[in-house]
């Protein structure tokens, strides 16, 4: 006999097998009312999902109910109970109820990846922009004294300056001078930090080869699945609309710019 | 040209790294008057409370997205008149037409530089000031 589902750990596989093997067999009407109760009982999503197909197939058979009409009622039963047999068959046999159970297991872990992704990312753009906040006045006061000082320098070498004010003036400037390295200084530590901020880049480089690879094996086993369940062709229709994010790759794409250019370009052709 | 300090501008994007590095870039072309907005319906409810002059908005945002922001602005009588600078990473040629026709002043595409962002802000006051006089 072949062994339970490994994805369904309730007992109901088994209640199932033994169903499918009952009716199978050729079940007389009576082992049918038992087994009903059985599954209205059983809370497993399983048995939900037989329940549910039972109806719809009811409905479109309303003799099926009927005492006098048994004989049509338990051919309905057998084909479902054959179907969802060769379905639960082959899933066990190609391997994939396994793979998508792993598979499913995997989506938390994935979903977890891709957060520290982000909280990384965000991290590292933080010490940037903190950064450049901080060496930027540093930047803008150097660049205020010493043009400052240099527009009384010129004045020097076209003799606009006494001698008490070029005694001051280089004075000033002796300070100024004392004062630059501190502030190079400065800056340079904040491009230092801005530098090291990169190294989320290693980290989270390796975490999207990870995801990169589990959606590769994810969408290896679902696309086989599909194959086998549904040999007709799939249509692959590229979802349309406004909300498509960044466009990764414009190679051989005439839908969209790739360039500030472009899209002043189009606008002017367009009377805008 | 009006007095870039006057200006007050909103700044509507979901990433505030972003926000952050638009109102930078904003503060260096001496724009120093901004707040901002993480999503349209925040930034039409602000619109509605504020006197705000510009609106820079990105588009691909949650609850209501910049092409939505961008119509409920001209369908306010009230703030129909607002320039509004699309900065986005969406660069489909629907996308841009949309925008347009649905009177975008300026449509700036991500990754972008602060050059060509001076460059529309400039361009869109020359047109608002020609537009007046």
């Amino acid at each position: 006999m072949a062994k339970p589902i490994k994805f369904d750990e309730s007992g109901d596989s088994e209640d199932l097998q033994s169903l499918f093997d009952s009716i199978a067999g050729g079940g007389a009407p009576v082992a049918i009312a038992p087994v009903e109760t059985k599954f209205v009982s059983d809370a497993s999503g399983d048995s939900d999902e037989l329940q549910a197909l039972f109806d719809s197939v009811a409905a479109e058979s309303p003799a099926v109910m009927s005492a006098d009409k048994v004989p049509e009622g338990g051919e309905v039963f057998n084909r479902l109970g054959r179907m969802t047999r060769e379905l639960h068959d082959s899933l066990r046999e190609l391997g994939y109820d396994k793979l998508l159970g792993d598979t499913a297991r995997a989506i938390p872990d994935a979903r977890q990846r891709l957060a520290y992704i982000a909280q990384m990312t965000e991290q590292a753009a933080s010490r940037v922009l903190n950064a450049t906040d901080i060496a930027k006045p540093i930047q803008d006061d150097l660049q205020q004294q010493s043009e400052a000082l240099g527009v009384r320098w010129e004045k020097v070498f076209t003799n606009q300056l006494s001698v008490d004010e070029f005694k001051a003036l280089a004075g000033d400037t002796h300070g100024f001078l004392r004062q630059v390295p501190a502030q190079t200084r400065a800056t340079n530590a904040q491009l230092t930090e801005i530098m090291m901020a990169q190294d989320f880049q290693d980290l989270t480089g390796q975490v999207i080869k990870k995801v990169v690879d589990m959606a590769q094996a994810m969408e290896a086993q679902l696309l086989a699945l599909l194959v086998e369940a549904m040999p007709q062709e799939l249509r692959a229709e590229a979802p349309p609309g406004l909300l498509n994010g960044p466009v990764i790759n414009a190679q051989g794409r005439s839908d969209v710019v790739s360039s500030q250019a472009q899209v002043d370009d189009l606008l002017e052709s367009l009377g805008f | 040209m009006p007095d870039p300090s006057k200006i007050k501008f909103l700044v509507v994007d979901d990433f505030s790294t972003m926000r952050r590095i638009v109102r930078n870039l904003l503060k260096e072309l001496g724009y120093v008057n901004a707040d901002e907005a993480e999503d349209g319906a925040i930034a039409l409810q602000k619109l509605k409370n504020g006197e705000f002059n510009f609106v820079v908005s990105d588009w691909n945002m949650p609850n209501m997205d910049g092409l939505q922001l961008l119509q409920a602005i001209r369908a306010d009588p009230n703030l129909k008149h607002l320039p509004v600078l699309m900065i986005t990473a969406e660069a489909k040629k629907e996308n841009i037409i949309a925008a347009a026709q649905s009177g975008a002043h300026g449509y700036i595409v991500k990754p972008f530089t602060a050059a060509t962002l001076n460059e529309k802000l400039i361009k869109i006051f020359e047109k608002l000031e020609s537009a007046s006089t």
